[in-house]
């Protein structure tokens, strides 16, 4: 049975877009990557999934259930919205002990452990935490009654690079024992640490649905090149470079595939700077688009 | 039970402080009733002095302002103004404040139904309107007793009481009500205070006209007639039933619409 499954999901909103015709599944065990830009509809399609809205058409089911019909199904998940509130006069542990109390089992310990890794303290009250604390009791008390499946909205804005970093082996720890994690992000290089299978969503639609391993083969490098004096255009004209732009001294263009010929090609002449960094998503969206018109 | 616990416990401020005004209101106006007795005649004068439909208007009975139901029956109109905004501001924020504070999130991922959610703080908020009518109930027995300069009949006294039970229940349900329509409540109180002064102003009205039988279902308030309780030691059935009718019938309905209600993400 899939964790997760859309069955041509669709959810209007009046006029404006929601999302439209969302097929795909998320086998057990999965760490499932799903990315696109804010406004693509990745909140919509979660929130649907665990019935906070509800769909127009098609269905969207959690361990072959939805939701909405079976609320007990909710038990297995863990859910970290990517704003996270709560209720301010609590104090941290009388939050997590409340949220504790919907799963009717102990989880004392596993929040202790939590709250250690993620370094959180639990005598505080809410209203003086800032964000990315706040940020810390979400995790808390998304994964305290172990999960089977662990649904994240965005998770690591707010955490500085060394809580991500712990936050990843918690989730990685997490898939270890037998979690699902189905991870949605607008930060691509996040998606390709974490993730083995990955759908990209789009203005609503799902525009691809593939193995990590297949995206990294199509693996696009953005690079920037300063050079001391004027280069001519046709010097970086070779295999697996696009949208090659020249101004003044500064090259800039998109290359996929071995990145050694490249690096090759940018030792035989003379720079004064590189940057060699990852093309932003829309770039990415671009190509995936521009492979789609090409097989129309 | 823990849901019904937790809403308890971030109700019960401000339930304290509504019961606590309510019995200090109530309180001012005994600490004046012996004066009012003694000095019967002028004071019925300078009432008979108001026009009829100003009198009607604010309950005021000439004949019997000066025994102690009678003139509990006046001052009652206020409690239960005080009693209704409580009532329709716990009504109304009860559900709309998950939406609001952004904690729906939280609660609605959780493995329980949305008609469990519904259940859990309607019965607290219920719970809190039966706190408040008992303590009031017991805090102003004891205030008319000390104050009496005759006896009255305790029975009715209690009749009059128990419709600021009903007058709650009512607007609790009207508060639930209301308040599932609205994707985001940004604000309670002007809803709240904008549904009770408008019935009350309405009350008001329907009082001073003539033959309006018919006219007082309108306003809730209008349900239970002061005169009518003293008088019959009981309550109109068919007003009775009217409030009733829509105790269940909003409640009804806030099940259903938030039962089938979409949570949109907070920004």
């Amino acid at each position: 049975m899939s964790a997760i499954e859309f069955k041509k999901l669709t959810k209007s909103y009046g006029k404006s877009r929601g999302i439209i015709d969302v097929n795909f599944k998320v086998e057990e065990g999965d760490i499932f990557g799903f990315i696109g830009p804010n406004g693509a509809g990745k909140s919509t399609a979660i929130r649907t999934l665990l019935g906070l809205i509800h769909p127009t058409s098609g269905s969207a089911t959690i361990f072959g259930k939805s939701c909405i019909e079976h609320p007990q199904v909710k038990k297995d998940v863990g859910y970290l919205p990517s704003e996270v509130f709560y209720y301010d006069h609590m104090r941290v542990i009388d939050l997590l002990n409340y949220s504790a109390s919907f799963y009717k089992k102990d989880c004392k310990k596993r929040i202790r452990e939590l709250a250690e890794i993620m370094d959180l303290d639990l005598k505080k009250k809410i209203d003086d935490l800032s964000f990315g604390n706040r940020k810390k009791v979400g995790i808390v008390q998304g994964l305290l009654h172990d999960p089977k499946l662990i649904i994240l909205d965005e998770p690591t804005s707010g955490l500085d690079p060394l809580m991500q970093q712990k936050f990843f082996e918690l989730i990685r720890d997490e898939n270890k024992k037998g979690a699902t994690i189905f991870f949605s992000s607008h930060i691509l290089g996040e998606v390709q640490r974490m993730c083995n299978r990955v759908a990209l969503i789009k203005e609503g639609r799902i525009i691809k649905l593939e193995k990590m391993s297949d995206l990294r083969e199509n693996n696009y490098k953005r690079i920037r090149i300063e050079t001391p004096a004027a280069i001519d255009r046709s010097f970086f004209e070779m295999p697996g470079v696009s949208k090659l732009e020249l101004k003044d001294h500064m090259v800039n263009f998109l290359f996929r595939g071995d990145i050694n010929t490249v690096i090759r090609k940018i030792s035989q002449t003379n720079i004064a700077n590189l940057l060699i960094e990852e093309p932003d998503l829309e770039e990415i969206f671009l190509h995936y688009y521009e492979k789609e018109g090409e097989t129309v | 039970m823990n849901m019904y616990l937790h809403e308890l416990k971030s109700m019960r401020r401000s339930t304290l402080i509504w019961i606590c005004a309510m019995i200090a209101l109530a309180a001012i106006y005994f600490s004046v009733y012996r004066g009012i007795v003694s000095d019967a005649a002028g004071f019925k004068r300078l009432l008979g002095g108001y026009p009829e439909p100003v009198r009607a208007a604010l309950g005021i009975s000439v004949d019997s302002i000066t025994s102690l139901l009678g003139f509990y029956s006046m001052i009652f109109s206020f409690i239960t103004l005080c009693a209704a905004i409580q009532a329709m501001n716990l009504g109304t924020s009860v559900l709309s404040k998950e939406v609001r504070e952004r904690t729906a999130d939280f609660l609605l991922v959780k493995p329980v139904s949305r008609s469990a959610v519904v259940s859990a703080k309607l019965l607290a908020a219920f719970t809190m309107i039966m706190a408040t009518d008992v303590i009031y109930y017991l805090a102003v027995s004891l205030m008319a007793s000390m104050v009496k300069t005759s006896d009255y009949s305790g029975r009715i006294f209690f009749l009059i009481n128990l419709t600021l039970f009903f007058i709650q229940l009512i607007f609790l349900a009207i508060g639930v009500a209301v308040s599932v329509f609205f994707a985001k409540l940004k604000s309670v109180i002007p809803v709240s205070l904008g549904v009770v002064f408008g019935l009350y102003m309405i009350g008001a009205i329907i009082a001073a006209g003539k033959d309006n039988a018919a006219a007082r279902f309108i306003s809730p308030f209008k349900y239970f007639d002061m005169t009518y309780i003293i008088k019959h030691t009981g309550y109109e059935p068919s007003y009775l039933i009217a409030g009733a009718g829509i105790v269940i019938a909003a409640i009804a309905i806030s099940y259903i619409i938030y039962v089938k209600k979409d949570i949109h993400a907070v920004n």
